[in-house]
Parts: structure tokens; sequence; C-alpha cells
């Protein structure tokens, strides 16, 4: 399957802690999808909030990935457990209009240390299972222009964070 | 003539009472009423009707308590205070003496969301103690809540309800002496599967010589079958059926099991009168009124006494 | 805090469909306690309706806003710069919050996404219970600080009822019997002597006596 082809958008938030050369392995599959690929890597996957990812949907991906260092090897105890928790409920939100669940894929990775975020994305994009375009994907006439490295910010919050003045119909 | 409580004139005189329990009709019909009444005329000093039990709606105790009046039986008149407020209530009690009732079972009531009705508002502006200690004041100080007078008092037997086998159990007997304080005359309980916890509670009351101040009477209900007692087991609130009873049940046929229940009953009851303090039995045979002609004839309790 | 919990989305869609753009306004107060209305919820509930728009291939253009308390004039006076740019609002706020909100712009249709529920407090993160009913005649005091009129399914003053079993309430398994606790509380204290006496009726009056109830105070107009 040539991953270049299935013309999908993928989103990938993951731990730090499973790649600490992530800023630099991450950069083939920035090359080669440009950006029908975004990497957001996180300081625990615990910060992880539902909000995060529906807003990776909302801004064009496919499919979203967490991705979390194994079950009782968190750095800060939990947060593995509550983005599990996090990306169960983002799935019933997104289930109650009627997207697919599986949309939001939660990955466990196997064992520390972990492969490189390269291989560990290559392999996920790699596999058969097959997700949708977004339902409104035809609908709409949006054509992603072409950022530069520096333009991209890893932003996890799914936008470029406002500055505080600047936000809309904000209190301060 | 002004009708009298036979119930009271009964425990008074030393008997041993026995009252039963007569279920009201999901309608209309009044036969239905008096067919049951007349079942258990002669065999039972007094019938309780039941006043929308679970929560399921019926034929209101009030009205069954008049007709099974004109039959000739001496009825208790149970009130729940789920289903009416206190107005409706010191209200309910007027009509029910002037219709020549002379029994009154104070209750809270089951919750409104077992029964049929689950939407409907639980009222509970009294408690059954606040609506006992009302009941007494409505008859001995002639007036009612608020003290306001009365032109004339009710003329009733007051009792309320008790469950030996609920918890807390260190409670329940600081909560009957807490009902005879406020009004309580006689305490009808819950039917009674676990001898041993029942004679404990009484040792209990004894202990308080509560025996001397409120007339105990111990309820029974016979099971029909081990299913029965399996779902009376696990769904019922407040009630206690212990293994061997369950396994009495269990071991023999489904169609030796009615008998098998009536034999537990009649034991139950003949144990119940040897027990110091307890002063008749209340047998609920629920939808079964036709097994209590029988029940009290093989505990030795018919005829009844002249009273 | 005040509790709420968010409709179904069902009948939030069939409420704001004829709408094209939408103010969808949430509360920084108890429902944002109760993780209901507060900025993140409103921020999903926003997020989930704009998807499922261009879903449907209809048009929404939904703007997310919190308020800091959606019960106060001072706060709702904010909107009045923004209210005009929006076909309609969608509050996260309590049912005291969403009136008060269509008190000050009476025009325009302001939508319920919640329905309030109970006074209660945070048991642990994400469970909230019900303590208090507003009865307006606090006797906590006589009970052992457990309020009866709340925690016990049927209002009592003298119970427990006979229904109570294993220390939970016949109407829910589990539901702690109030009474349990009230009755073992007091043991502990040694004050059980405090329930000999039979405890008199409520004065719903204090609660429903006058229709809707209202506290005036002078000293606090400006």
């Amino acid at each position: 399957m040539n991953i270049k082809e299935d013309g999908l958008s993928h989103a990938f938030f993951f731990c730090q802690q499973l790649d600490s050369a992530q800023d630099l392995n991450r950069r083939s599959l920035e090359k080669e999808l440009g950006l029908r690929i975004r990497f957001f890597p996180l300081p625990c996957s615990g910060r992880i909030e539902s909000l995060h990812l529906l807003r990776a949907l909302e801004n064009g991906a496919d499919k979203v990935y967490i991705i979390t260092c194994p079950e009782g090897a968190c750095r800060h105890q939990e947060g593995n457990t509550r983005a599990k928790k996090r990306a169960a409920f983002a799935q019933r939100l997104i289930s109650e209009f009627g997207l697919e669940p599986d949309r939001l894929e939660f990955v466990e990775a196997p064992a520390l240390p972990s492969p490189s975020i390269d291989r560990v994305a290559r392999d996920l994009l790699a596999r058969e299972i097959r997700i949708a375009p977004l339902p409104w994907a035809g609908k709409e006439k949006k054509v992603p222009k072409e950022i530069s490295r520096k333009e991209r910010r890893d932003d996890y919050r799914g936008e470029k964070a406002p500055r505080r003045d600047q936000r809309e119909h904000r209190l301060l | 003539m002004n009708p009298e409580s036979r119930l009271k004139r009964v425990l008074f005189a030393g008997h041993f009472a026995v009252t039963a329990e007569c279920g009201p009709p999901k309608g209309a019909d009044p036969d239905l009423v008096r067919k049951k009444g007349n079942l258990l005329k002669g065999y039972v000093d007094s019938v309780n009707v039941t006043d929308n039990q679970t929560g399921v709606v019926r034929l209101c105790s009030l009205a069954a308590c008049a007709l099974l009046r004109e039959e000739g039986l001496d009825p208790v008149l149970q009130m729940v205070t789920r289903d009416r407020n206190r107005i409706a209530l010191q209200s309910d009690v007027l009509g029910a003496s002037a219709l020549g009732i002379r029994n009154l079972l104070c209750l809270s009531g089951d919750h409104q969301s077992f029964g049929n009705q689950a939407d409907a508002k639980g009222v509970f502006d009294l408690d059954s103690i606040q609506f006992l200690r009302a009941v007494r004041e409505m008859r001995d100080g002639r007036h009612i809540l608020g003290g306001e007078e009365l032109s004339r008092g009710p003329d009733l037997f007051i009792g309320a309800a008790e469950n030996p086998f609920a918890d807390p159990f260190f409670y329940r007997v600081l909560r009957l002496e807490k009902k005879t304080a406020a009004g309580a005359e006689f305490i009808q309980t819950q039917c009674t599967y676990n001898l041993p916890k029942f004679k404990e509670w009484m040792a209990r009351v004894r202990e308080r010589g509560l025996e001397k101040k409120v007339f105990i009477l111990g309820g029974v209900t016979p099971l029909k079958s081990a299913r029965m007692a399996e779902y009376m087991a696990k769904n019922v609130a407040g009630m206690d059926i212990p293994g061997e009873v369950l396994g009495r049940m269990k071991a023999v046929s489904p169609k030796q099991q009615r008998a098998e229940g009536l034999k537990i009953c009649v034991e139950t009851i003949q144990a119940l009168r040897q027990i110091q303090g307890v002063r008749g039995v209340h047998i609920m045979a629920i939808e079964w009124e036709e097994a209590v002609p029988e029940l009290v004839k093989e505990a030795g309790l018919w005829p009844r006494p002249e009273a | 805090m005040i509790t709420a919990e968010r409709k179904p989305l069902a009948e939030i869609k069939e409420s704001i469909a004829s709408y094209r753009k939408l103010l969808i306004l949430g509360c920084g107060s108890c429902v944002a306690e109760c993780a209901s209305g507060g900025e993140k919820e409103t921020a999903l509930l926003a997020s989930q309706l704009r998807m499922d728009a261009r879903r449907e291939g209809r048009s929404l253009e939904a703007k997310e806003m919190t308020l800091d308390r959606q019960c106060v004039y001072q706060f709702i006076d904010q909107l009045a710069a923004v209210i005009g740019d929006y076909d309609a609002v969608l509050s996260l706020g309590c049912g005291a919050g969403v009136q008060a909100v269509a008190e000050v712009f009476p025009r325009t249709h302001v939508i319920p996404a919640l329905n309030t529920t109970f006074l209660g407090q945070t048991k642990q993160p994400g469970l909230w219970l019900e303590n208090c009913r507003g009865c307006g005649d606090c006797k906590l005091d006589s009970f052992a600080d457990i309020c009866p009129v709340t925690r016990c399914s049927k209002g009592l003053f003298n119970g427990p009822c006979g229904g109570s079993k294993n220390e939970k309430c016949e109407v829910d398994p589990d539901t702690p019997c109030a009474w349990q606790l009230i009755v073992t509380r007091l043991e502990e204290r040694g004050k059980l002597s405090n329930l000999e006496k039979v405890h008199p009726p409520a004065r719903w009056s204090k609660k429903e006596g006058r229709g809707p109830r209202k506290i005036a105070r002078e000293d606090q107009r400006t």
C-alpha cells in the first residue's frame, strides 16, 4: 500500500518519552507527505484533551492516532491511563454525530525503548485497515497551502494559539 | 350503633389475636373486596387493607375498608404518607372514623419508584412517626396539626409497622420505642422467616419493657413456591429469608411446594405464640387469602374467641 | 454547586436546526466545576456541532465564548457588543443563567444546552452527588450534618424506614441509607439520644409557601 496515494490526512499525538529524537526522526515522513501528516509531541500523553482530538479532525485529519507509553511505564504514573479515557470520551463525542469512532485510534507502545516515531508511524500507516476520508472532504474546496518548517507549530491544541489580547470574545 | 374495634377488645382481653391482610383489586369492582372479606370472616379478628402497596394503583384502602365494614368485618385501614400531604391525611382520618373504621396503621410506604406510576411525585409530607403523633393528637387532644380544634375527634385504635430484619439492627428497638412514645398502640411486623433473629429482637424489646406498652403482632407470609421465596429474598426490601427455609422449599417437588410453604407458616405461627411478648399474628397471604382459614385452623387458632 | 448535564446531542441539534450563526455560551462557575458547561465543554460542543454541520452539508458558524457567570448582569452585559452578530445563542449555563441571559436580550433566541439537575458536591473528579434541596429551613444540625430531606429517598425525619438493608436504600442499592449514616454518626459522637424525640414535620411553606422565592436585602442595594 502506498501511503502517498491514499490521499488521507493523518495526525499523530504521541508522548515524547517514546522517542527523544522525534524532532529529527519525523522529518522524513513530513517531507514525503507534506501537510497530510501532522505530528504533535506531548510532554506526557496525559496532557492530551478530548478537545485536541476533535480539533484535529476539524482541521482536516481523516485519522488521528494517540500513542502512549506502555501500561505502567508512564513517567507521570497515570498519564497514559488518562489519555486512554480521554480518547474514549472523544470517540463517544464523535459517534454522537455519526463519525466513525475508529477515526481516533488509541495505541499503546508495546515496550520501552520504543522504535523511532518514524518507524511507529510508518508501521501504523502501512496497515491494511482503511478509513474513509472525512465525510465533508469532497464537499469543500479546501486546498491546504504548503507551509515552511518554521511556520509549522507543534501546537497540539490544533490551532495556532492566539495571543491573549487577540483572542476573540474572550474576557480578561 | 357505634362500631368498636374488635382487634382492641381481643387484645385487651388477653387473647392471642389474629389479623390478616386483604389486597384490594386493580379495578373498581366492590364485589371483589366483599368476596375476599367473606373468605376471612370468622377466621380472623380484623382485616388489614393495604394502601396502594409498592406504589401500584389499586382500589383505595379507605373505600375497601368501608365495604368490609358493611360486610360486618373489623377493618384495619393502612395509610401511607407517600401519596398524600398532611391536609389529605388528616382529612382521611376523619373520614375513616366517620365511616365506622376503628383501626389505623400508620406507614411511610414503599417508594413510588417500585410501582406502576414511577413518574409520580412522592409526597412524604409527614413520615410515619409524625403521622402517628398527629393521629393520636386528633383522637386524644381533639385537634389537628397546628392546634385547631376538631368538632369531634376520630375514634381509632392506632398502630404502626416495624421491621425487625432491617438495618441498622441495633436501632430497630429504639425506633419501636419511639413509635410507642409517639402514639402506637399495636405493632404489626414484617413477615418472619428468620425466627432466631425475631427472637433476638423480642429479647431486646423485653429488655426495655416495650412489650408491656404496645401490642406486638408477628407477621407471617406463606410461601407459594421456591421461586417466590427466591424472588422475595432478592427483590423485596427488608426481607430476610434464611437459607434453610429456601432449602426446604427447594427440596420438595414443585407440586408439593404450596403444602410445604403452608407447613412452614404454621410452624412459624406456633413458634410466635411461644415467644413472650408476642400478642398476636398478622397473616399476609398476598393474593392467597384463601389459604388463611386453613392456616388459622392448623395453627390451632380457630374458632376465634368471643369478645 | 449547581450541577447540570448536557442534553442529548439530537435534542440540541433539533433546537438549533434553523440557525446559521450561533454563539455557544459557556459559564465559568458551577457548570464548569461539574464539567458540563465550562469553557472546555463549550469548545467541545461547538466543535461537534461544526463538524456535524459539515457532514450534513449545512452551513454553520459557531463561535465560543465563556462568561464568568451567566446569572449576573455584570457579566451578561459583556455580550451586548457581540450578540448582534448571531442568529441565536446556545447557552451552556444552568437554568438560572439561561433565563438571565434571555432577560437581558429578550429578542434573542437563547437555547438551553443543559438539563440543570441538583445542588451538590464533588465527591471525586467525575462524581457529583446531590446533598441539598434548598428547603429554606436548614436542620442539618439535628441530623449530624447529613440532610434527610435530600439524602433520604423518603425525606423522613424520624427514619429509617423498613427498607434499609445492608446500609443501602431500598430504592437504589448504590445509594447509602441516609438514616444508617445519621444513626451511625450520632452514635459515634455519643449523641444517639438526639433521636429520641419525635422530630416535627417540615415547614414546606419555606420552600413552596409563596411561589418562586426571593431574597431582598436593602443593605445590598446600590
